[in-house]
């Protein structure tokens, strides 16, 4: 992988078998025990690492097979939280909104022994991934702390424990997603101090995932967020925050998204190709990662592997011709 | 003062999920739209008779068949789509981003069938809702129509108009003009205000809601509106609203129950914020409310926060004007 350039990766989570589901389903019922669910999340997540290695990914994903939400997998497994009633997100979608009820801590790794099992069953390195604290916090009801910066704060010192956690066994990779920065772009000082907590005594590559909102109105401040690689949704906004590099120049890895996760057909491989070259006028073929513009948990199986097909196939048209110019006549 | 609410109530329960499964079942084809449109009826009726019982003086009809605050405009009029999924403002809730596909026009009765039937069912006093139209404007992902925001954020008032205009005729006698953006977007209050002299124009009282943002860069703008009522948030962000408030004319909708936090306020807390709003206007001249509506909450907090609200308006002395 080392020598390669534009390394392929994904977001974080696939969709889930039908068996899966169903077996969440009876969990959530009462009627399926927490051993049998383990066993077949596990069935699942090898799939998925299997899947991604056949499409030849090179950065992989567990796929997220034992999460239903980003945020409610950490507040369940954190002192502090408790699960509020329902909330709709949009349309008919429902989801049990966090609420930070007193002091959080971490009682013990969340995330560490699906990182080793995954790891374990490949060559290629996989992510450890977690949720950032910006993004805890603003997706979270804040009963417990006196302000917004110090629930933050609490929030990265556990995700802090949990990212070193990851490190010691092991990742090469740690993504802290913060999709929520920009729900309010006056306080992005809080995520960039929030996340140093979480990033400072880290050595391996860190990534965070930004999606769903207005880029630009964080753009230049955000690449003082101390990670090494914001990973971007572009295919779903045709692009346009490519734009803002030209006035301020782009200085981390960039993971560009490639193909649109929201919908069910598929940009063509060279739609997504012409993608990756757009990305390469602002980012150097070593430091530019195509992608699928956000998780793929809301797809089907085969729509998730369709999207990286492309992803890989575009990636493989644009390192032939980067080859076929580096080379002299 | 009398007590109020703002924008949608929670659409389900934790117990209460039939709305959930009609529109699944409609989804999945097993239902047809005359029964989930009895569904979304009886849910209406459902937040209704729990805004009622909770003891609010004037209620809405909880906005149950609205989607999000611009759905049942982009939906219904032409040369609009519903476009992609967008996140609405700072919350974790999203909405369908609406696409302009040429000049927009309506009959002006998007609304009228649902405010008969929340009459038919509501006790006291019912007022109406519209979507403001900067919000509307500002919020719009693709216009193959219109030439610029200000030309766009004008059709729309004038298409909103006509609902209004609607509305009163089926004898709606007070409309809120839900205007996040205007808070949001503080620079754009000279637009803002020539889109809402054309809403007045209708000839029906408004109240501009406000919320998500504070209030205070634009108070004295505010007073300059030709509105019955402002309602300013003056308990979920910092502001300093509540010593300002008499710089505006209108009667003052004080949101001071948090409608995006779990943690119910104390009655002494709400009293205390009375007391401060009642040292700068009368009390002929408050409205209390919760800060936004209450659909950002689960429905259990929900009830707690309304009930919170009404019991801090009889503290404080408003017990029915």
């Amino acid at each position: 992988v080392s020598d390669q350039v534009l390394l392929t990766t994904t977001v974080g989570s696939f969709g889930k078998p039908d068996y899966l589901q169903k077996a969440r389903n009876a969990n959530a019922r009462g009627k399926l025990g927490e051993t049998e669910l383990t066993e077949l999340e596990r069935k699942a997540t090898e799939e998925w690492i299997r899947r991604q290695e056949r499409l030849d990914i090179d950065i992989l994903v567990d796929g997220e097979m034992y999460r239903g939400d980003m945020v409610a997998y950490f507040a369940e497994r954190l002192d502090g939280f408790r699960l509020g009633g329902l909330v709709r997100s949009y349309g008919n979608r429902y989801y049990h909104k966090p609420i930070i009820a007193s002091k959080v801590s971490r009682p013990k790794p969340m995330t560490v022994d699906w990182f080793r099992f995954s790891q374990a069953l490949t060559d290629r390195p996989v992510k450890g991934m977690l949720t950032g604290p910006y993004t805890m916090l603003d997706w979270s009801y804040n009963e417990a702390y006196k302000t917004r910066r110090d629930a933050a704060l609490a929030l990265a010192e556990v995700v802090r424990q949990e990212a070193e956690d990851l490190q010691a066994a092991g990742a090469r990779y740690i993504q802290i997603d913060e999709p929520a920065i920009h729900a309010r772009p006056e306080e992005i000082d809080i995520a960039i101090e929030a996340m140093g907590v979480v990033t400072q005594n880290l050595d391996a590559k860190t990534v965070s995932h930004i999606c769903y909102g207005d880029f630009a109105a964080i753009y230049p401040k955000v690449l003082e967020l101390p990670v090494d690689q914001l990973d971007l949704a572009m295919a779903n906004y045709g692009y346009r925050w490519l734009e803002l590099f030209n006035k301020d120049p782009f200085t981390k890895e960039l993971a560009i998204g490639i193909v649109d996760v929201h919908r069910h057909d598929t940009e063509s491989v060279a739609t997504a190709a012409e993608g990756i070259r757009k990305g390469l006028r602002y980012v150097s073929k070593e430091r530019l990662l195509p992608h699928p513009d956000c998780g793929l948990k809301t797809r089907s199986i085969e729509e998730s592997e369709e999207k990286c097909r492309v992803v890989v196939e575009a990636t493989k048209v644009v390192r032939k011709e980067l080859a076929q110019a580096a080379t002299p006549a | 003062m009398k007590t109020t609410v703002t924008g949608a109530y929670p659409k389900i329960s934790d117990e209460n999920q039939e709305l959930r499964r009609a529109l699944h079942r409609h989804d999945r084809g097993e239902l047809d739209a005359g029964g989930l449109s009895g569904v979304l009826d009886e849910s209406t009726r459902w937040a209704i008779g729990e805004l009622n019982w909770a003891g609010i003086d004037v209620i809405n009809d909880g906005q149950v068949r609205w989607d999000d605050l611009l759905a049942p405009f982009a939906g219904a009029w032409s040369g609009c789509d519903r476009g992609p999924l967008e996140r609405f403002y700072d919350n974790n809730t999203y909405f369908r981003q609406p696409v302009i596909t040429g000049p927009i026009t309506t009959e002006g009765t998007t609304l009228v069938r649902d405010f008969e039937f929340a009459r038919g069912v509501a006790r006291g006093e019912l007022k109406a809702a519209v979507c403001g139209p900067l919000t509307f404007a500002t919020l719009v992902a693709e216009d193959h129509h219109y030439k610029s925001l200000e030309d766009r954020t004008l059709a729309v008032a004038d298409a909103i108009a006509k609902e209004i205009r609607g509305l009163g005729a089926a004898g709606a006698t007070l409309v809120d003009v839900e205007e996040p953006a205007l808070v949001a977007h503080p620079e754009h209050f000279a637009l803002a205000r020539a889109a809402v002299e054309r809403l007045a124009a209708a000839g029906v009282p408004l109240a501009l809601q406000t919320y998500f943002f504070p209030a205070d860069p634009l108070l004295d703008a505010l007073a300059a509106f030709p509105v019955a009522q402002v309602g300013v948030d003056v308990r979920s962000r910092d502001t300093h609203a509540l010593e300002r408030l008499n710089a505006l004319r209108q009667t003052i909708v004080l949101g001071i129950v948090d409608a995006r936090n779990t943690r119910v306020e104390t009655e002494g807390e709400l009293v205390k914020l009375i007391e401060a709003a009642l040292r700068q206007i009368p009390a002929d001249y408050l409205w209390l409310a919760p800060t936004t509506g209450l659909e950002y909450l689960p429905h259990d907090v929900a009830v707690q926060k309304l009930k919170a609200l009404v019991a801090a308006a009889h503290a404080a002395g408003g017990v029915k004007a």
